[in-house]
């Protein structure tokens, strides 16, 4: 047995330990790549042998070969891992015999170690991830403040309590949440919806920017937001973590746990995570928010077993939420709204701290329920199954008569039930071709209460795919083609007050994606894709009609949209060394028939009088285009100063011969975050502030409000991890304060700008321990 | 192996039917109740008559436009003026009496030489407006707003009572 260590400028180092067996040039040399301590296998590290010309990557159980090799030959054998540049060993093969090298993570990197569960790469679209030191300080917040700190995503508010992530200006219907592997199907058209995720249950999060529909299907035709649970405990015993947190503002309190049991003497684990929240009316730096308080309780539940060619997985989650809307945003009529809209104060508004939740309120509850299994066919293909199950159940409670039948009932409920079926047949390189092709079904039943702005529908899908990546290691370059087709049919029916309605619509359309990357040198990484998507309309723009309460306006769908079509083209630079780091982005995206809201000059009498009529139509061109930047560059002790912008401008092409082009609306500011940060080895400070400019570029046709002021708010975190008892597990304590100077400030994103500030100083404690 | 492929696509065959008993029959609309307000319709009696006034809008907001009547009156009479608030078929009149503190209709006429008065109180003394008097003067015409508020902060001031405006509706008048 051979034994090597080596330290790879202190990121990360390599321990290997080979036995090899000889025949001439017959040998294979066969093992694992794993992550030391924790033994967990490390997936898509490539080894690569530079004598021999060949490479191939580790599965996902860490797992690689590479056959006929020669006997007493001196081998450099390269590991890559993604976080980890690459690491260059050289070995004497003797004979065959599988091989361990054990990678392992230095402390002082911030980073978590990643686990990539799929053989198809990750896109070569831009993306971002959420570093690990941000997530764990925004835990105990919502998904979208967990997402705001990243160069290209901003918000879609409608209170502080509620948040829709917006990736480079879109959001909703025209991008994906893909959670463990699901993606998330629920009423995401409503600009109030928020995604029903708990942030608690993912160790990794990443935004996937442009057109991502080849890999995660019609919904991701702008991008997506990936969350991966941790990989299950590969050790035998019982781990996990608990996590508790406060925070001052809204008077919050957060629970949530996890813990791993693998099986002693099986290849079983199981985990059981659960999340618990509770917070009451958030403060404005002048006033309490009336009613803005929310009731949250998450589970899920995991398992995981293996055989020699079967790897299982299945998972049950649920996620239900109670969230208080701000009374203040209730209005009856234009009237109302304008006195809303004109007063400085909020109107209406219990100023005054409570947990209590009164009307109006939103509940939701969502269930997943996903089985996967995944067989291996040979070393180099396997073939993955999953089907996953949803249950979206979201109501809706209005200010109503308080003796009325209407008292103890919601006025609005959406159910939707998803089926999803997916199969996916994967490689490992062949001739330095990775990738996979796959198809997938859909179903969905949709039933909307009498009254609820949509009709009922049932609709069926289909996609089939293929994407493939080619990279001859060491060479400097990849390339990525992939391929898509999908098929949408959706009958909508309605009784009830709605004119009835039942109707057939059917869409069908090509995804593409084509990407280049330049790896120069160790430390920079060029990235250029394009990519085709497009999006079915959803049937509220087909056929919604009724009052939007939060906007003031009546909305009503147009039957004969057609699907939109986005062409993506993103260029990115990326530079990593030591603490170094620095990433660009530009982006166009260019689509046709883009679908928006069209204000018509006439208005629609109802009995709350008269609202301005929106009619959904389609624009023969939108385009946005902008930059999204970062960088983190070292200085002297432990030292760091940190930045990150997102710009972007949104048009759309208009008939008038004139102007030509519009602003579109709700487009995000400019945007600009920068600051100190020190660190060491266990912990670290950072002071940042956060620039928005004023929202300039506005539609022709104005705004309800005019848009907010510029403003800079202050925040402050820091994290120190303590190694308590003989073992020395990790307990990391963290301090986050948001709004650091308390100032009042709207945001242009946010509809209940129209209403009141934004929370102001807010100061969160939090605790974790890891066993 | 072939048979473990079987057996899985057994599994996946059960799971799918287990889902399908979930959807079926859960077409149910007794989890919501809407308030909706389709008619509004004052009933005016005096003079001689006893007549009703409607505004309505049964198939809700958008769609078809509302029908809406056109109250007539005769000149320098005093009226009684009764609002009756219907949602659909069903009068919720008992509702809006019931909770008659968190309740203020306000009437504003333009053009019409008309003038509302003495609105009937709630439970506590305050302005309600469910009843009132209507009194004619001069041949013309014009409209008359009529409003119903729920929770109003501040009942003394009709133009800007607060709280959320449950209808706001307006007829034709024409005195002659």
């Amino acid at each position: 047995m051979l034994k090597s260590k080596a330290i790879w400028l202190g990121f990360c180092s390599l321990v290997g330990s080979i036995g090899l067996n000889a025949q001439d040039c017959q040998l294979t040399l066969r093992g694992y790549v794993r992550e030391e301590g924790t033994e967990t296998p490390l997936a898509y590290a490539s080894v690569f042998i530079r004598e021999a010309g060949k490479s191939t990557s580790t599965d996902e159980n860490g797992y690689f070969v590479l056959p006929n090799l020669c006997k007493n030959t001196a081998y450099t054998v390269e590991v890559r891992h993604l976080e980890c540049a690459h690491f260059t060993e050289i070995v004497r093969i003797a004979e065959t015999v599988e091989v361990c090298f054990h990678l392992h993570h230095d402390n002082t990197l911030p980073e978590v170690m990643v686990h990539e569960k799929a053989i198809v790469p990750r896109p070569s679209n831009a993306e971002v991830q959420v570093s690990a030191a941000d997530l764990e300080a925004t835990r105990g917040q919502n998904l979208g403040e967990t997402l705001k700190r990243l160069p290209g995503v901003t918000l879609l508010n409608t209170g502080a309590t509620i948040s829709k992530p917006v990736i480079q200006g879109l959001h909703s219907n025209r991008i994906a949440i893909v959670n463990n592997g699901v993606a998330l199907e629920s009423q995401q058209w409503g600009s109030e919806h928020a995604p029903e995720i708990d942030p608690f249950a993912a160790e990794k999060i990443s935004v996937v920017k442009g057109a991502a529909g080849v890999r995660y299907g019609v919904g991701a035709m702008a991008g997506a937001v990936v969350l991966e649970p941790a990989p299950l405990r590969e050790t035998k015993g019982l781990g996990g973590w608990l996590s508790l947190g406060g925070f001052s503002n809204g008077r919050a309190g957060v629970a949530a746990g996890a813990a791993d049991w693998h099986l002693p003497g099986k290849s079983l684990t199981f985990r059981l995570q659960g999340t618990a929240k509770r917070s009451g009316n958030l403060r404005a730096p002048d006033y309490f928010l009336g009613n803005t308080g929310a009731l949250e309780l998450n589970f899920s539940a995991l398992a995981g077993w293996k055989s020699a060619h079967w790897k299982h997985e299945i998972s049950a989650s649920q996620f239900s939420q109670r969230i208080g809307i701000l009374r203040s945003a209730h209005v009856g009529n234009l009237t109302d709204l304008q006195l809303a809209i004109d007063s400085p104060t909020p109107l209406n508004n219990r100023d005054e701290f409570s947990y209590e939740l009164l009307r109006p309120y939103q509940t939701v509850q969502h269930q997943t329920l996903k089985y996967k299994a995944v067989l291996r066919l040979s070393d180099r293909w396997k073939l993955s199954n999953q089907y996953s199950f949803q249950y979206n159940n979201r109501r809706e409670y209005d200010v109503v008569r308080s003796t009325g039948s209407a008292a103890t009932k919601a006025q609005v409920a959406f159910r939707l039930w998803s089926n999803t079926l997916d199969a996916a047949l994967e490689h490992l390189p062949i001739r330095n071709w990775q990738g996979g092709i796959g198809v997938q079904a859909v179903q969905q039943t949709n039933f909307v209460s009498k009254g609820g702005f949509i009709p009922d529908y049932q609709s069926f899908g289909g996609g089939i795919w293929a994407v493939e990546r080619w990279r001859k290691f060491p060479g400097p370059w990849e390339f990525e083609i992939g391929l898509r087709y999908d098929f949408r049919q959706t009958h909508a029916t309605t009784d009830g007050n709605f004119v009835d309605l039942d109707t057939i619509v059917r869409f069908g359309n090509v995804s593409g994606t084509a990407g280049i990357l330049y790896h120069a040198g160790q430390y920079w990484t060029f990235s250029l894709n394009t990519g085709q998507a497009w999006r079915p309309p959803h049937v509220n723009e087909l056929f919604a009609r009724g009052v939007h309460h939060g906007a003031g306006t009546y909305e009503e769908g147009s039957p004969t949209l057609l699907p939109e079509k986005a062409w993506n083209t993103n260029l990115s630079a990326r530079f990593e060394r030591n603490r170094w780091s620095a990433m660009a982005t530009f982006y166009r995206n260019s689509i046709r028939d883009f679908i928006y809201l069209d204000p018509s000059l006439n208005a629609v009498l109802t009995v709350r009088g008269a609202f301005p009529a929106y009619y959904y139509r389609q624009a023969e061109q939108a385009v946005l285009q902008g930059f999204d930047g970062n960088f983190s560059i070292p200085l002297p002790k432990g030292f760091a100063v940190e930045g990150a912008c997102s710009l972007l401008r949104g048009q759309r092409k208009t008939p008038n011969a004139e102007t030509q082009f519009d602003w579109l609306p709700l487009m995000p500011a400019d945007r600009f975050q920068y600051g100190f940060r020190w660190g060491h080895k266990q912990g670290y400070l950072r002071l940042s502030a956060n620039t928005v400019r004023r929202q300039t570029r506005i539609p022709e046709a104005g705004l309800l409000k005019a848009a907010p002021n510029g403003f800079t708010v202050l925040n402050f975190d820091a994290a120190h991890t303590f190694l308590i008892f003989k073992d020395k597990k990790p307990l990391e304590i963290g301090l986050t304060l948001q709004n650091l100077g308390n100032t009042r400030y709207r945001e242009y994103l946010n509809f209940f700008r129209y209403y009141a500030d934004e929370p102001g100083l807010n100061l969160g404690l939090r605790a974790k321990f890891t066993f | 192996m072939i048979h473990n492929t079987k057996i899985a696509v057994r599994n996946f065959l059960f799971v799918l039917m287990a889902a399908g008993l979930f959807v079926a029959g859960c077409k149910d609309d007794d989890i919501t109740v809407e308030e909706n307000i389709t008619k509004v319709e004052v009933q005016i009696t005096g003079g001689g008559i006893d007549k009703k006034f409607a505004w309505e809008d049964a198939d809700g907001d958008g769609g078809n436009a509302p029908t809406i009547e056109t109250i007539t009156l005769l000149p320098n009479v005093a009226y009684s003026a009764h609002i009756h608030v219907y949602d659909g078929a069903t009068e919720i009149n008992d509702e809006i009496e019931g909770e008659s503190n968190d309740h203020l209709f306000t009437f504003t006429v333009t053009g019409a030489n008309l003038t509302v008065s003495e609105l009937n109180t709630d439970a506590n003394g305050a302005p309600f407006g469910l009843e009132s008097r209507w009194t004619s003067a001069a041949s013309s015409t014009g409209t008359v707003n009529i409003k119903l508020y729920h929770e109003p902060t501040d009942k003394s001031n009709a133009s800007n009572p607060g709280g959320d405006v449950d209808f706001d509706v307006t007829f034709p008048v024409q005195i002659q």
